[in-house]
């Protein structure tokens, strides 16, 4: 295709550019590579697999640029509608990308109908992988639709309220080769689907029934299913032991069964699902029954190969650490959220026996203390993630041993532990791997903290300062220059932060998630500031930043084009600023817009009119049920919009 | 089909004429025992000619002074007999002239056809002749008030009865060309669906609602052969509409009781409580012989010669058993036009829950309950549910409508044209009209009408400048 062959391209061919090419993990080196030159970007188009589209204007020039992809995620990608998918299928040379598609995501596409998945899916005949979780109104029909992809190996269909039974049966009899199958919450579906899905699936390997009306005889059914591995079923409350003893004696490949929240499991029926599977990897019990029981733990002790143990708020003895500790040596993680009777001794029990522990909770775990942490640090040099929110006797000791002895830790929440101040977090210095830091109502911290932070923590992507009053402007911008790779900051209710501090956070580029809620120092200078640097923003929090006036939130209207989800409650943005900002921000799905005084009701009206394609989900003030005309609200409903009235 | 309760107190003209038109049926009646097809489809041959109408133009006269007789008898009044013998006389004389019709038509016979005539106009004169013997021995139960009792009770019950009037059938099946007849039909069908309705306007007529427990329920049973006493009843006895009748008017009932009912419109002496209640068995010295009934069909297990022989309880298992088992499914359900059944009881049973959460599967069969439809697809390979079409707009609702009306029509034709083959072709003509019906709002459906998709969400979006019409896309797809 190229007819002045550059140097470099005549001794690179194009395979060989395609295994380079393959070798780009990052977006933005792939981004570089495009731009080199026009056989770079063929090569890349080419190449790719995986396509995650954001605008969905670009949709098709993208499809028809892409014809290689396996993977095409569309759940960010705002309001496609059935119209779009007919305009994409319409023009024959552009259904090409449909032929390899594998991998299809529409994660919350709501705008979708059976009509348009049935185009889709009829175009799509290579289809493994369907995700059309939290698409509320699908409903059988939807279901029916899907039910036309016969390869299908995997199907999330969480939160599909309206698929009952029947569309479960269309879909299980037309995918007779599903592998993975989650129907978490599509609260239609009685234990007739289940069991019709038990009987026509037989390759089922992973099921999610967590949160539906079953009862036993699903578990009946599921106990048939003969290569099933992973079964979750997380808050049934109709299932109890009698259920657990059909899994006992069947599904004979389980490994991971999550039980979590079903309020009429007991220990003993747990006991004897685990004594029927000594295989198992992955127990999940949360908040399922008030104590562990002798059985339980007698049962624990056949468990060799268990990786994983989640028993959130059960009250606990130390004998189970002591149980665990020396029969699973390989265990990799454990839950102790909200348990009671979690001791310092209980952990040092524990971490004795299992020293590949990555991942440890102990969420609220009240009394536990430094010797608890400095135990967990010297045995588990592995750590990856550590939680410890509410655990208020917690010193900078503790984090002097985990920063000596735990130097992958990547997941430290220190969310609630007062005892944690600055000079805590210097004796972290050398976790550089650090990518999520909570400090959350840590009051002791100040900019002192965030620069040791900023030094030691280059990596690190999140960073909760949620209400640490203490922090100020010097923080913030030791910050912006330390961690460059910071996507995700909380900065609600840090009041002494000005104009000048939001302004240093522009240099963050990386920054996707910002909360800047109650701060009512910023006004539209620093936002304005914000914003023109920070384009990748996606979600801002604006919520009682009430000294921001219309310039800021026309600067934001002018420059956050990615903007998915916006809360601007309380502030004192006018009707046509309003009307701009939402007819501006073409990516926008998510939008508060309570308490909002200088707007009127004509300007809602408008604001809704200008929105409404793409919106997906509004809260505005109950009041305005009423006096918006129906016809605004009949529009919204229609496009699949949810208001949620305050 | 004994819907019609004509409130004999209140008459008006039009009852009066329903009045004639009964008459009509008793009168012609032809009670030959072999009725099968070919002597039916002889005696419409007969009925389009015109002696037919003659004889009913003859009945009409006739009529006025029976029903009054009727009306009056229950006071015994001379001038009633009087009026009822004189249409015994005019009747005995339209005899007489029907037959000097067939005398000089036997002149200028049809040859081959002749023999077959010859055998209907004998049917027909004894027809008319079995109508004036019972009209006679009733004008002789209402002289005498000793043998009324026995009378009104034995004659519908006893064999007298059946043996007068069963192939009732035969005469409303056969479509009758007089206008008289053909109102009837309808008006019927429409009160039947009254009936059906509103059983409480007519609470004093039974039901009709046999179960099918009834004829399982002797499953269990044994009784040792030589134990009790086979009856057998011929199919055209058990195949007949009405097993009781009226002495006065002739009237036929399926049920006593709902001929006691009727009685008490002939006369005060049949609203005592000793003839309004139930006929008493004989008095208990006697030894009780157990009946059991035999299917005439041989071969059939119900059959007294077969070899596992299973005796029928009552006579209406007999009949609910025959009809199952050995005659066509002639009544068709008229919700989904699928289901049939031969027991009229059990089509209505079906109409009750047949639409109530309908379940269907892909391969069109329907099933009451879900857990049978998904009981049905665990077991049969490529079997689906089928999705309601709930977003039935427009085209479906004017279909449902005519779901309707095809039902009461459906019910009024089969009840009034039972066995008749050019009355069951229209219902399944309908039939397919309706499926036609239900085919429309499918093509709602159909991808084509995704062609003028709207492109609002592309529009919306200020960058890039492109607008919807298809020439300005062009540019991005070249």
């Amino acid at each position: 295709m190229p007819t002045r062959s550059t140097p470099i391209l005549s001794l690179l061919t194009e395979d060989l550019l395609i295994r380079v090419n393959e070798k780009l993990v990052q977006d933005s080196d792939r981004k570089k590579w495009r731009l080199i030159c026009k056989e770079f970007h063929r090569v890349d188009s080419l190449a790719r697999k995986t396509l995650r589209v954001l605008h969905v204007e670009f949709l098709l020039s993208l499809l028809k640029n892409y014809t290689n992809l396996h993977t095409l995620d569309l759940s960010v990608c705002p309001r496609i509608e059935d119209g779009t998918i007919s305009l994409l299928l319409h023009h024959v040379d552009h259904s090409i990308w449909a032929r390899n598609l594998k991998c299809l995501n529409l994660s919350r596409a709501n705008g979708l109908k059976f009509a348009g998945l049935e185009m889709l899916v009829g175009a799509c005949k290579g289809l493994e992988s369907v995700d059309v979780s939290y698409c509320c109104g699908f409903g059988d029909r939807e279901a029916a639709a899907i039910s036309g992809c016969e390869g299908l190996r995997e199907l999330r269909m969480d939160k599909c309220l309206g698929v009952g039974d029947v569309g479960l049966a269309k879909i299980v009899v037309g995918c007779g080769r599903l592998e993975r199958l989650s129907l978490k919450w599509c609260m239609e579906i009685s234990d007739l689907g289940v069991e019709l899905l038990c009987k026509k699936c037989l390759e089922l390997k992973f099921l999610d029934v967590s949160y539906l009306k079953v009862t036993n005889e699903s578990l009946r059914s599921i106990a048939s299913l003969p290569k099933l591995e992973d079964l979750a079923m997380v808050g049934c409350p109709y299932v109890n032991d009698v259920g657990l003893q059909f899994l006992e004696i069947g599904c004979p490949s389980l490994q991971k069964i999550d039980v979590a929240r079903c309020d009429c499991v007991s220990s003993s029926g747990l006991s004897s699902l685990i004594g029927g599977h000594s295989g198992l990897l992955h127990i999940d019990a949360g908040h399922c029954f008030s104590e562990v029981s002798p059985t339980i733990v007698k049962c624990i002790q056949k468990l060799k190969n268990l990786n994983t143990i989640i028993i959130d708020g059960i009250r606990v003895s130390d004998t189970i650490f002591q149980t665990i500790s020396s029969n699973c040596n390989s265990l990799i993680e454990i839950g102790l959220s909200k348990c009671e009777g979690v001791t310092n001794m209980g952990i040092i029990k524990l971490v004795s026996g299992c020293v590949n522990l990555k991942i440890i909770n102990l969420t609220c775990c009240r009394s536990i203390a430094d010797a608890a942490i400095s135990a967990i640090a010297n045995s588990c040099r592995n750590l990856l993630c550590l939680k410890l929110e509410s655990c208020n006797m917690i010193t900078g000791k503790s984090l002097e041993q985990l920063g000596l002895h735990c130097l992958l830790l990547e997941v430290l929440d220190l969310t609630d532990c007062c005892g944690i101040n600055d000079r805590g977090l210097e004796r972290l210095y050398r976790c550089s791997r650090i990518l999520c830091l909570k400090l959350g109502l840590c009051t002791n911290i100040s900019d002192k903290g965030l620069f040791y932070i900023a030094s030691s923590c280059p990596e690190l992507q999140e960073l909760d300062l949620y209400r640490c009053q203490n922090i100020g402007d010097d923080g913030l911008a030791a910050l912006s220059s330390g961690c460059k790779k910071l996507r995700k900051l909380n900065l609600s209710y840090c009041v002494e932060v000005t104009d000048k501090g939001t302004k240093s956070l522009g240099y963050l580029e990386e920054l996707s998630d910002l909360e800047l809620r109650g701060l009512d120092k910023i006004t539209s200078v620093g936002l304005t500031a914000l914003v023109t640097r920070c384009k990748r923003l996606i979600y801002l929090d604006l919520k009682h930043c009430e000294k921001i006036d219309d310039s800021g939130f026309q600067a934001l209207a002018y420059y956050s084009r990615n903007l998915r989800q916006l809360n601007l409650s309380y502030c004192a943005i006018t009707d046509m600023t309003l009307c701009m900002l939402m007819g501006n921000m073409t990516r926008l799905q998510d939008v508060d817009l309570v308490h909002l005084t200088n707007v009127t009701v004509e300007g809602f009206e408008l604001v809704l009119r200008a929105c409404c394609v793409r919106i997906k989900k509004i809260k505005l003030v109950a009041a305005l049920s009423f006096l918006l005309s129906s016809e605004v609200q009949g529009i919204l409903h229609a496009r699949g919009c949810k208001i949620r009235w305050d | 089909m004994s819907s019609e309760n004509p409130s004999f107190t209140d008459f008006n003209l039009q009852q009066r004429q329903k009045q004639q038109q009964k008459w009509e049926d008793a009168m012609i009646s032809p009670p030959f025992g072999g009725f099968n097809q070919a002597s039916e489809s002889g005696y419409l041959l007969l009925s389009n000619r015109d002696n037919q109408t003659k004889i009913l133009d003859h009945q009409e006269d006739g009529k006025s002074t029976g029903t009054l007789g009727t009306n009056k008898v229950q006071d015994w009044d001379p001038r009633a007999m009087l009026s009822n013998l004189s249409f015994l006389e005019e009747k005995i004389h339209h005899l007489q002239d029907l037959v000097h019709l067939f005398v000089g038509h036997k002149g200028s016979g049809l040859g081959g056809q002749d023999q077959l005539i010859t055998q209907q106009q004998q049917f027909l004169i004894t027809a008319d002749l079995t109508s004036i013997i019972v009209q006679l021995i009733s004008t002789t139960g209402s002289l005498l008030p000793s043998v009324k009792h026995t009378l009104s009770a034995d004659i519908p019950n006893g064999e007298l009865g059946g043996l007068l009037f069963p192939p009732m059938a035969g005469m409303n099946c056969s479509p009758q060309p007089q206008n008289g007849g053909g109102s009837k039909v309808s008006d019927q069908s429409s009160k039947m669906d009254v009936a059906g309705d509103c059983g409480a306007g007519q609470s004093h007529f039974i039901e009709e609602h046999e179960t099918k427990e009834e004829e399982d329920a002797d499953e269990g049973e044994y009784l040792p052969p030589g134990s009790y006493d086979i009856l057998q009843l011929e199919k055209e006895e058990i195949l007949a509409p009405h097993s009781h009748f009226c002495a006065i008017c002739g009237k036929g009932f399926k049920r006593d009781a709902n001929l006691r009912m009727h009685m008490r419109g002939h006369g005060d002496e049949y609203k005592t409580p000793a003839a309004l209640a139930k006929p008493t068995k004989e008095s208990s010295s006697d030894p009780v012989v157990i009946k059991r009934y035999s299917c005439p069909f041989s071969g059939c297990k119900r059959n007294k010669d077969h070899k596992k022989f299973q005796p029928l309880k009552s006579l209406l298992c007999v009949k609910n058993h025959y009809k199952r088992t050995h005659c066509d499914k002639s009544y068709t359900c008229s919700r989904c036009h699928t289901k049939k059944f031969s027991v009229m009881a059990d089509l209505k049973t079906h109409e009750k829950h047949c639409g109530k959460d309908n379940w269907l599967c892909s391969c069109g069969t329907t099933f009451s309950r879900k857990d049978k439809l998904f009981g049905h697809i665990a077991l049969f390979q490529g079997h689906t549910p089928a999705i309601p079409v709930e977003e039935t707009r427009g085209p479906a609702v004017s279909s449902d409508k005519m779901d309707g009306k095809e039902a009461s029509n459906k019910v009024g034709n089969i009840n009034f044209s039972f066995g008749s083959p050019a009355a069951t072709g229209s219902g399944a003509k309908n039939v397919m009209e309706v499926n036609e019906d239900a085919d429309d709002p499918s093509s709602y459906f159909s991808p084509l009408g995704f062609d003028t998709c709207n492109f609002g969400g592309f529009h919306e979006f200020p960058r890039p400048p492109f607008d919807d019409s298809e020439s300005s896309f062009s540019f991005l797809l070249s």
